[in-house]
C-alpha cells in the first residue's frame, strides 16, 4: 500500500530514512530505541497493516527472546550475577544488554522494510538523477535488463527441456553442462539485444554534450516544511547526543546517561522525527476525512 | 520540415560482392507517409537506416542524401537526434529504462532540455499516445503493442519532423498492429509528421500510405501511388505482387494489369464494391460448386492428441486461463488454434508440451496419459515443440554444431542432419551462426533441429510471426512436407490468412475454451468477424468463399 508519506519529495525520504536508520543502528540507550521501535512498527503497520502487525510479531518477538537468552550464555561480563549456569556466571547486564541489541536488530529491519516499501527504484533514480546521471541511468538500465534476461532464461530452458535437455533434473555433471549452454546462448542474446540498445540510445541523442536529469515530481511546500522540521528535530537531537544524552554503557553495571535539559528535549526531537511518518499519515488520513465529510 | 531527397544512392557492405542499394533515387516529400516494401534482403533496413546518419552502417557509399535542402551529413548531432525519430522492430531492445516515464523522458534529458520542458513535453505525449494509465508502470510489464507505443511515443518526444520505422508491426499481434498503424496514421495526419515506413503488412499500410517503394535487390522495382505500384507488380510479374492486399490480388487476376474504369480496390469496402459491379456485369457466379481448397480426407479419426476437460491456472488465487478446454486432434491433420490476445492459446500449448500441468483434466498422446510418459521419450520420438522464439532453441556457435548436439556427430547423423536441412531448405545456412539468421530462416532452422528428433506431433507457436509473404509460403511448404511423411502439426496462430489457406481443422480458443472446431473452410466460411479477408469481400454473395482463389473464381477470373 502506498501512504502518503511516500508522496513526498524523494530526498525528504531519503533523509528521513537515513537518519533514523542510522540513528537506530547505533543508539543503545532504552528511550531512543522505545521511541524508534515505536515509530518504526506504527508507520510499518500503517503502510502493509495486519501482514506487517504478523511479521514483526512473529520475526520480532523470536529474535528478541533468542537475542535476550544466548547472549548471557555467552557473555560472562556484568557484575550483577542471577545464577550460575554450571560453572557460568548469568548476569543481568548481559541480559539486559541482549534484549538491547535485539531491539535495535528488529528496529533497523522494520525500518528496512518500510524503506522497502517507499524508496521504490524510480524513487532512487529521481534522486541520483541530479548527483550522479550516469549511475542513475545505468542503475535504470540494469532494472529494465533484468525481468528480460529473466524471462528469456526461462524460456531457454523450457525449450531446452523440450529437446531433452534439462537442466534441473539429471546428473550433476549432465545439469552443469546444460546449465553452461544455456548461459553461453543467453549471454549472446544478452550482447545481441544491447547493440540494437545501443542504436536505439545514439538515435535519441544519447552522448550529445549537456544531458539533463529529468525530475517528475517537484520540491513543494509541503516537501519544505517536513524537510525544516527534519532539519529542526536532527539539529537539536545531534546537539543533545554531543552533550552525552544517547550515553549508555551495560558492563560493568548498567548506566543510563542522562543530562538535564538536553535529555528531554533530544526525547521530544527524536520522538518527532521516528513518529514523523506514522504521524503523517494519520494527519492525511485526517485531512481526507475532513474533506469528504465536506463534500 | 521533413523532405527527403536521396539521389542515385549506392551502398556496399564492407567486403560483400553485390551492393545492398544500387542507384536508389527518391523524392520523399515534407508529410507524406511512404511505405517502403519487398521480399526480405532486399535492402529495406538499409535504406531506411541511411536517413539517419548515426545509425547509418559502414561501407562504400556514393550518392547523396538530404534532408530539407541540408545534406544529411552535415546535420550536427542535435539536430540529427531531434530532427529524424527512428523506431525499430524488436518493441524490447530499444527501450532503455525500465519506468514508462523515464523512457518517455530518455531522448528529452539527452538533449539537455530543461525539467519543467521535459515535464510538459512528456504530459504531452503521454496523453496524446493514451500512455497516462500506464504512466509509472515498469516496462516490463507492459504488453508488446504497449512497448511499441511508448517507443514512438518517447521519438514523437523529441519533436521530429520524419519519423523513420523499420517493421515496428512485425513483432505484434494484429490486433496490436492495427492499433499501432491507426496512431501512426494520426500522427501523419495531425501532425504532418513525414512517415517513412518498412512493412510486411500491406493489407493494412497500403490503403493509409500516400506512396509505396518496392525494392528488390537493393534496386527500386516499382514506386508511386499504392494502386498505380500494384498494377506495375502485376505487369512485371514480380513476385512482390503477391505480397500485396487480397482484394487488389484478385481485382489484378481477374482485371489483369491493364485494368478497367474501376480502380484497383485495396480495402475490403472497395472489394465489396468491386465485387458488386462484377455482379452487376453478371460475370459473378454464386451458384457454382463450392470450390475444394483446404477441406482434404481425413485418413483415419484416430486422436494423435487429445485435451480431455482441462482447467488450468498460473497462480493459486488466480483467474482460470484455461477452463474445461476440450480438444481432439485427429492424427496426420494440420490443426489451428486461433484465437485473441489473452485467449488461453499459448497456456493450451504449453499444456500439450507438458511446460505447464493442468489442475484438472487430463491429455493424452495417442491414447496415452501424457502425465505418465517419461520425459526422455515424450521428447525424443513423441513431440516435437517450436518455441515463438526459434532463438532459444540454439546454443551453439554454428547451425550444425547445433544439428549435431542432437542428432550426434556419426556419418549416419550427418547423412540426417543433411536430409532433414534440405527438406526445411536450410542446407546453404548450416555453417552461419544461428543468431544471424534471418526470422524465416531462424524459424526453420529451429525445426530443422526439433525435427531431428523425429517427433510424432509438431507443435508451434506462431510460426508466421514476422515472416514475409515469401518466408510463409516456404513455411508452408516445409510443413506440407513434414506432414506428408505422416506428421501431425498443432499451431497456435494469429495469422487468419495462413490457417485458411493451409491447416485443415481450426479451433477458436475464448476465454480458456474451445468455441468452435470445424474443418479449416467451414470455420471461416462460419465466422463473420474473425475471418479472411477474402471471405469479409465475398461472404455477402457466396459465404464459402474463404482464399484469394475462391476470390478471384466468384469474380469470374481464371482459376
Amino acid at each position: 500500500m502506498r501512504g502518503s508519506f511516500s508522496s513526498l519529495h524523494p530526498a525528504v525520504l531519503f533523509a528521513q530514512f537515513f537518519i533514523v536508520v542510522f540513528s537506530s543502528m547505533f543508539i543503545l540507550h532504552p528511550v531512543f530505541q522505545g521511541i524508534a521501535l515505536t515509530g518504526a512498527s506504527l508507520y510499518s503497520f500503517r503502510l502493509s497493516g495486519a501482514r506487517a502487525r504478523r511479521f514483526n510479531i512473529a520475526v520480532g518477538l523470536p529474535v528478541l527472546g533468542l537475542f535476550a537468552l544466548v547472549n548471557p550464555l555467552v557473555n560472562p561480563g556484568g557484575s550483577t550475577v542471577l545464577f550460575m549456569l554450571g560453572m557460568r556466571p548469568v548476569t543481568l547486564e548481559a541480559l539486559l544488554y541482549g534484549c538491547s541489541s535485539a531491539m535495535m536488530f528488529t528496529t533497523v529491519v522494520i525500518w528496512f522494510s518500510c524503506v522497502n516499501a517507499v524508496m521504490t527504484s524510480d524513487k532512487l533514480t529521481m534522486l541520483f538523477g541530479r548527483i550522479a546521471p550516469a549511475t542513475s541511468l545505468v542503475f535504470s538500465m540494469v532494472l529494465r535488463l533484468v525481468p528480460r534476461i529473466k524471462a528469456h532464461v526461462r524460456s531457454v530452458a523450457c525449450a531446452q527441456r523440450t529437446l531433452g535437455r534439462d537442466a534441473s533434473s539429471g546428473g550433476a555433471v549432465h545439469r552443469a553442462r546444460h546449465g553452461m549452454a544455456i548461459l553461453s546462448s543467453v549471454t549472446t542474446w544478452t550482447l545481441e539485444g544491447s547493440i540494437e540498445t545501443a542504436d536505439s540510445m545514439r538515435a535519441r541523442g544519447y552522448g550529445l554534450e549537456g544531458r539533463s536529469s529529468f525530475r517528475p515530481v517537484r520540491f513543494t511546500r509541503r516537501d519544505g516544511a517536513v524537510a525544516v522540521v527534519l532539519l529542526l528535530c536532527s539539529a537539536v537531537f545531534l546537539g543533545s547526543c554531543l552533550q552525552g544524552s544517547a550515553g549508555m554503557s551495560f558492563f560493568p553495571r548498567v548506566s543510563v546517561a542522562y543530562v538535564p535539559v538536553a535529555s528531554p528535549l533530544a526525547y521530544v526531537a527524536f520522538g518527532v522525527i521516528c513518529l514523523l511518518p506514522a504521524a503523517y499519515e494519520v494527519w492525511e488520513g485526517r485531512v481526507w476525512a475532513r474533506s469528504i465529510s465536506r463534500i | 520540415m521533413g523532405a527527403f531527397d536521396i539521389a542515385h544512392l549506392t551502398f556496399r557492405y564492407p567486403g560483400a560482392a553485390v551492393p545492398a542499394l544500387e542507384d536508389v533515387s527518391l523524392t520523399i516529400e515534407d508529410g507524406a507517409f511512404l511505405v517502403v516494401c519487398g521480399p526480405s534482403g532486399c535492402g529495406k533496413t538499409t535504406l531506411l537506416r541511411h536517413l539517419k546518419p548515426v545509425l547509418s552502417p559502414h561501407g562504400d557509399r556514393t550518392g547523396s542524401i538530404v534532408l530539407d535542402g541540408t545534406p544529411i551529413g552535415e546535420l550536427t548531432g542535435r539536430e540529427q537526434a531531434s530532427r529524424v525519430g527512428f523506431v525499430l522492430q524488436d518493441p524490447d531492445t530499444q527501450i532503455v529504462c525500465d519506468k514508462v516515464w523515464h523512457e518517455l523522458a530518455f531522448g528529452l534529458e539527452n538533449l539537455g532540455l530543461a525539467s519543467e520542458v521535459i515535464r510538459l513535453r512528456v504530459a504531452e505525449m503521454a496523453s496524446y499516445f493514451g500512455i497516462q494509465h500506464w504512466f509509472e508502470r515498469p516496462v516490463c510489464e507492459l504488453s508488446g503493442g504497449q512497448k511499441q507505443l511508448l517507443n514512438l511515443a518517447s521519438v514523437m518526444a523529441m519533436q521530429p519532423r520524419a519519423l523513420v520505422l523499420d517493421e515496428p508491426t512485425a513483432q505484434l499481434d494484429p490486433l496490436a498492429a492495427r492499433e499501432f498503424l491507426s496512431t501512426l496514421r494520426a500522427v501523419n495526419r495531425d501532425l504532418g509528421t513525414t512517415v517513412i515506413l518498412s512493412e510486411h503488412r500491406l493489407e493494412e499500410t497500403l490503403p493509409i500510405a500516400d506512396g509505396v517503394v518496392v525494392l528488390d535487390c537493393g534496386r527500386i522495382v516499382a514506386e508511386g501511388e499504392p494502386r498505380s505500384v500494384c498494377a506495375h507488380l502485376e505487369a512485371a510479374r514480380h513476385p512482390m505482387r503477391r505480397a500485396m492486399p487480397t482484394p487488389a490480388r484478385a481485382y489484378l487476376e481477374v482485371e489483369g494489369a491493364s485494368a478497367g474504369e474501376i480502380p484497383i480496390p485495396l480495402t475490403v469496402r472497395e472489394g465489396r464494391t468491386y465485387l458488386a459491379a462484377r455482379a452487376a456485369e453478371g460475370a459473378v457466379a454464386p451458384t457454382s460448386s463450392p470450390v475444394d481448397v483446404g477441406a482434404r480426407k481425413r485418413d483415419s479419426v484416430e486422436s494423435a492428441l487429445e485435451l480431455r476437460d482441462v482447467w488450468f491456472r498460473y497462480a493459486r488465487d488466480g483467474e482460470d486461463a484455461l477452463r474445461d478446454l476440450a480438444l481432439h486432434v485427429t492424427k496426420g491433420s494440420w490443426h489451428c488454434i486461433l484465437g485473441g490476445n489473452g485467449a488461453g492459446k499459448s497456456t493450451a500449448l504449453g499444456i500439450m508440451s507438458r511446460a505447464y500441468a493442468p489442475y484438472r483434466g487430463s491429455v493424452r498422446l495417442f491414447g496415452r496419459d501424457m502425465r505418465r510418459i517419461p520425459a526422455k521419450e515424450l521428447f525424443s520420438g513423441l513431440l516435437g515443440v517450436l518455441p515463438q522464439d526459434p532463438q532459444a532453441l540454439f546454443v551453439h556457435d554454428t547451425v550444425r554444431a547445433d544439428l549435431e548436439d542432437v542428432a550426434g556427430a556419426t556419418p549416419k547423423a550427418h547423412a540426417l542432419i543433411e536430409r532433414v536441412a534440405e527438406q526445411v531448405e536450410i542446407a546453404h545456412l548450416l555453417d552461419r551462426h544461428p543468431f544471424d539468421l534471418s526470422g524465416g530462416e531462424r524459424q526453420r532452422a529451429g525445426m530443422a533441429k526439433v525435427l531431428l528428433l523425429r517427433p510424432r506431433v509438431l507443435l508451434l507457436d506462431e510460426p508466421t510471426k514476422g515472416l514475409d509473404a515469401a518466408f510463409k509460403e516456404r513455411l508452408a511448404r516445409v510443413l506440407e512436407r513434414v506432414r506428408a511423411d505422416g506428421m501431425t502439426i498443432v499451431m497456435v496462430s494469429h495469422d487468419v490468412e495462413f490457417c485458411a489457406s493451409h491447416a485443415d481443422t481450426c479451433s477458436l480458443l475464448f476465454r480458456g475454451s474451445v468455441v468452435s472446431t470445424a474443418p479449416a473452410r467451414e470455420f471461416f466460411a462460419g465466422n463473420s468477424f474473425y475471418t479472411t479477408v477474402a471471405n469479409r469481400i465475398g461472404r455477402a454473395v457466396r459465404p464459402d468463399v474463404v482464399v484469394e482463389e475462391d476470390l478471384v473464381e466468384l469474380c469470374g477470373g481464371p482459376r
